[in-house]
């Protein structure tokens, strides 16, 4: 039971700090806009950099198919 | 025939047939414009095709956006005028546009995918819910004129955007909102846990000292829910008192201060239940109500109220040599002379010195067709020019012009708005009211029973008895419709609409757009000679595509072009197609073409156009202002509840009672000003009726301002559309009728809530009473029949459509 002498104030700086980050993150306008974010990540496939890593990624694979275990 | 294939872009039927194609997705596609053409060959060259496979709506037409001159352009690059909204440092500027077409979330993507493309763009980022893009850019690589000329490029349009005042105070409401529903959220869950921790339902064997501190950090967190987000319901609650009104806020505000004032006492004297986490309970749940009420209304109505540009940003000013110079609105004096090109606003009031044309008024007196004007002629600001350039002397400006005087009686409008008392403020009232009399009746009884119990009891049926669920029950339920009713596409933004349809009694309907397309098509076509119908189109189309008069829209689109082809305003267009000379118009402009005699004109209503050539006449073309498909069913909607309909219009024209007869509307009037529509509407007013107005233009704005409901078309004045009370983004009078019924069903939503909560509390009372009511029994009880509350209002959002 002792250590709760400690543990409580200490949760009462920890909800402190949620309640300065909360702030900080309506401040910076994380919460205006709440629906980008949700179909941006849709179109993650068709960037530039996406298309050609995969295709990167695919050849390396059929490299390592044709060479099974050394 | 079969139904036309419709355009690859925009989704509107294609006329022409195969005329404008482009690859796009590795297949040839067929467009309805070259506007639209361009547009998707610009998506392909730029390797974002992949749009059209992600989109989930069809594009904005990009010739429907307003056009903007090059030139008009250019004036954004000149450093005071990019001053008030783009800040720079060294050679990097951002700013913040206004994007107009944006119909899903694919295009949000393209934009930014676009413009990022573009050498010299460092950032950009579009805010989906209200359209703004902000861009970041090295003004040393690229000017923002050739952002927006870019933006464009793809089917958009961008605006220069700037914080106004109201949008501003609308982003600090939702912030402070925000931030006090999140301590309240944070700070009660902790609460709970300290407070709960004393209370003998857990029996756990505390120590003494742990009790204290139990109790000292639970007032310690407390604090800041009652003193910061609690702050409205007190400041609620004094300004209702002062005003004599019994209301939710006092009863709420009831609620929290007794549980936080016995929460001290208790603290102070190590005695007694806390019911700390009662008080944070009510904040949260209310908070979040109001909260999501806030957010669903301000969503899209955020997104569709900034534009109020009823006046073009800049005009040509004729210099005293005969040369022209574009100038900022604000530049213009009065006595200036202005050119002004056809298919523009005209800037100001004026007469005209030079030009023969036909202006629309449409947008200020309901006039459905442009009018015919010459020198000496008045024109007012704010009107299409259609036909050809004019010259104007300026005679009034900004705040002396007839615009400003219309927005001027908007004010006196609103003031006229008859404020209608909210259902749950009416339930709160007597709730409260016998609620304080049983505390006390209940408070005297135990008073002689055990003296040193009296308070405890009054104060757990206090705590008890909070209306949690009684104020959830409007929020909820409205917050829940709201969201079914945009799906339907109709956008509510101010919170009474729901509530007060039940009351309307006299429904009042504009014309010109709403019960009617408010533009003009093509209704029939009579062939005279030799030629048949689809060649007589096809000439008077090519003609017609030269014009910017609302009437040669209604021809349509085609390949067949011709040439020299001039306008004589208000009787016609002369020009030459596959080498026969031509003219199309006023029967007897045309007839002496060829100097024959002019042929009889058809009986049927409408507006007639001749087309002949050199030899004789070759067709009729008749032209109306359709009524809009779904008006009768709207019609007879009403009249089935009983609803007095009335027809205001300001045009003139025998179109008015046409109208009325075709819809078996008895009170028709025409020609009216924006002022006879109000006194009409203070007449209705003074005979206690409710009045639900549905309108399009500005002169409809004073009257929507101080009807009892009013909703503006979605194609309605930017000026329309803010004071309306919601907006029908979907144009079709269908929905109106699907979402009356869902205004009913709300109501009634709100009615079983509003039983239910207080049920739940009569029944509470008792218990309370004789003292069996505890903390735990209190939070427990709350919650549950919030949590009904809310689940009986989501029903809403089972809606088929």
């Amino acid at each position: 039971m002792a250590a709760l002498y400690v543990m409580i104030p200490v949760a009462m700086i920890i909800v402190a700090l949620a309640i300065w980050l909360f702030f900080w993150a309506v401040d910076n306008g994380q919460y205006e806009d709440l629906d980008s974010p949700a179909h941006s990540i849709l179109f993650d496939d068709e960037d530039p950099m996406h298309t050609a890593g995969m295709k990167n990624n695919t050849a390396q694979k059929d490299t390592a198919v044709e060479r099974p275990h050394d | 025939m079969a139904a036309p294939l419709p355009c690859f872009h925009c989704g509107l039927p294609v006329h022409t047939g195969d005329a404008f194609t482009a690859v796009v997705l590795e297949e040839s596609r067929v467009f309805c414009c070259p506007g639209c053409q361009a547009v998707a060959q610009t998506i392909v060259a730029g390797s974002l095709e992949s749009y059209y496979l992600h989109r989930s709506e069809s594009s904005a037409n990009p010739e429907a956006l307003p056009g903007v001159l090059p030139d008009e352009l250019l004036l954004l690059d000149r450093e005071d005028i990019q001053k008030p909204f783009v800040s720079t440092s060294g050679t990097i500027s951002e700013t913040r546009l206004l994007i107009e077409g944006i119909t899903c979330a694919a295009c949000g993507w393209l934009i930014e995918k676009h413009l990022k493309q573009l050498q010299g763009v460092l950032e950009a980022s579009l805010n989906l819910s209200n359209h703004r893009l902000f861009i970041r850019w090295d003004a040393e690589q690229i000017m923002l004129s050739d952002l927006l000329k870019t933006i464009r490029h793809i089917g958009y349009a961008a605006h220069p955007w700037q914080a106004d005042k109201i949008s501003e105070q609308m982003q600090a409401d939702n912030r402070r909102a925000l931030r006090k529903l999140g301590v309240a959220g944070i700070l009660w869950m902790q609460v709970m846990m300290a407070s709960m921790a004393t209370w003998p339902e857990f029996n756990i064997d505390l120590s003494d000292g742990m009790d204290g501190l139990l109790r000292w950090v639970s007032l310690i967190l407390t604090t800041p829910i009652v003193f910061y987000c609690s702050s409205e319901f007190f400041t609620g609650a004094l300004r209702d008192l002062r005003t004599r009104h019994l209301t939710m806020d006092v009863s709420v505000s009831l609620a929290i201060a007794g549980a936080y004032a016995a929460g001290i006492w208790s603290t102070f004297t190590g005695q007694g239940d806390l019911y700390f986490d009662a008080a944070g309970m009510f904040a949260l749940f209310l908070l979040s109500g109001r909260y999501l009420e806030r957010r669903a209304r301000e969503r899209t109505s955020a997104a569709t109220t900034q534009l109020i540009n009823l006046l073009p940003a800049s005009c040509l000013r004729l210099n005293a040599d005969g040369s022209s110079e574009r100038i900022l609105l604000s530049e213009l004096r009065q006595g200036d002379q202005l050119l002004v090109p056809p298919g523009h606003l005209i800037p100001a009031d004026g007469r005209i010195i030079t030009g023969h044309s036909s202006i629309d008024e449409s947008l200020l007196t309901g006039e459905y067709l442009p009018l015919a004007k010459q020198p000496g002629d008045s024109v007012v600001a704010g009107t299409l020019n259609i036909e050809g350039p004019l010259s104007i002397a300026v005679l009034a400006l900004g705040e002396e012009t007839q615009l400003s005087a219309i927005v001027r009686l908007l004010e006196r409008a609103q003031s006229l708005k008859p404020r209608l008392a909210e259902l749950a403020d009416t339930v709160a009232q007597w709730f409260l009211i016998s609620v304080l009399l049983i505390a006390a009746v209940v408070g005297l009884i135990w008073w002689q029973i055990d003296s040193s119990r009296a308070f405890w009891i009054v104060l757990s049926l206090l705590v008890a008895t909070c209306p949690c669920a009684l104020s959830l029950a409007t929020p909820t339920a409205l917050t829940a419709a709201t969201g079914s009713l945009h799906k339907l596409g109709l956008l509510i933004t101010k919170g009474h609409v729901l509530e007060s349809f039940q009351k309307v009694d006299t429904v009042i309907f504009d014309k010109t757009g709403t019960l009617t397309e408010g533009k003009l098509t093509l209704k029939s076509i009579c062939p005279l000679g030799v030629l048949n119908e689809h060649d007589c189109l096809e000439l008077a189309a090519a003609l017609e595509s030269h014009s910017e008069h609302p009437i040669a829209r209604a021809f349509g689109r085609t390949t067949t072009t011709a040439k020299d082809v001039s306008s004589a305003p208000g009787l016609g267009l002369e020009g030459t197609v596959n080498g026969r000379q031509l003219r199309i118009g006023r029967p007897d402009y045309v007839s002496a073409l060829g100097h024959y005699p002019t042929p009889q004109m058809p009986s049927q209503q409408g507006q007639w156009l001749l087309l002949g050539d050199t030899q004789g006449a070759l067709a009729w073309f008749a032209l109306d202002d359709k009524l809009r498909a779904d008006a009768p069913a709207l019609l007879d909607t009403c009249r089935a509840r009983g609803w007095k309909v009335l027809l205001l219009s300001g045009d003139n024209s025998p179109m008015v009672q046409q109208i009325a007869q075709q819809l078996q509307i008895d009170d028709a009037r025409g020609g009216l000003t924006p002022d006879d529509k109000l006194s009409v509407l203070k007449d209705l007013h003074g005979q206690g009726r409710h009045v639900l107005m549905l309108g399009d233009g500005v002169n409809d704005v004073p009257v929507l301002a101080a009807a009892d409901i009013s909703i503006a078309m979605g194609s309605a004045t930017d000026l329309a559309k803010t004071t309306a009370d919601a907006i029908l983004l979907s144009n079709s009078l269908s929905s109106l009728i699907s979402a009356l019924s869902i205004a009913k069903k709300t109501r009634r939503i709100i009615i079983e809530n509003l039983g239910w909560a207080t049920l739940y509390n009569g029944l509470i009372i008792p218990f309370a009473a004789i003292g069996w009511v505890t903390p735990g029994w209190a939070a427990l009880g709350m919650s549950v029949s919030s949590l009904l509350v809310v689940l009986n209002a989501l029903r809403l959002t089972r809606f088929s459509e």
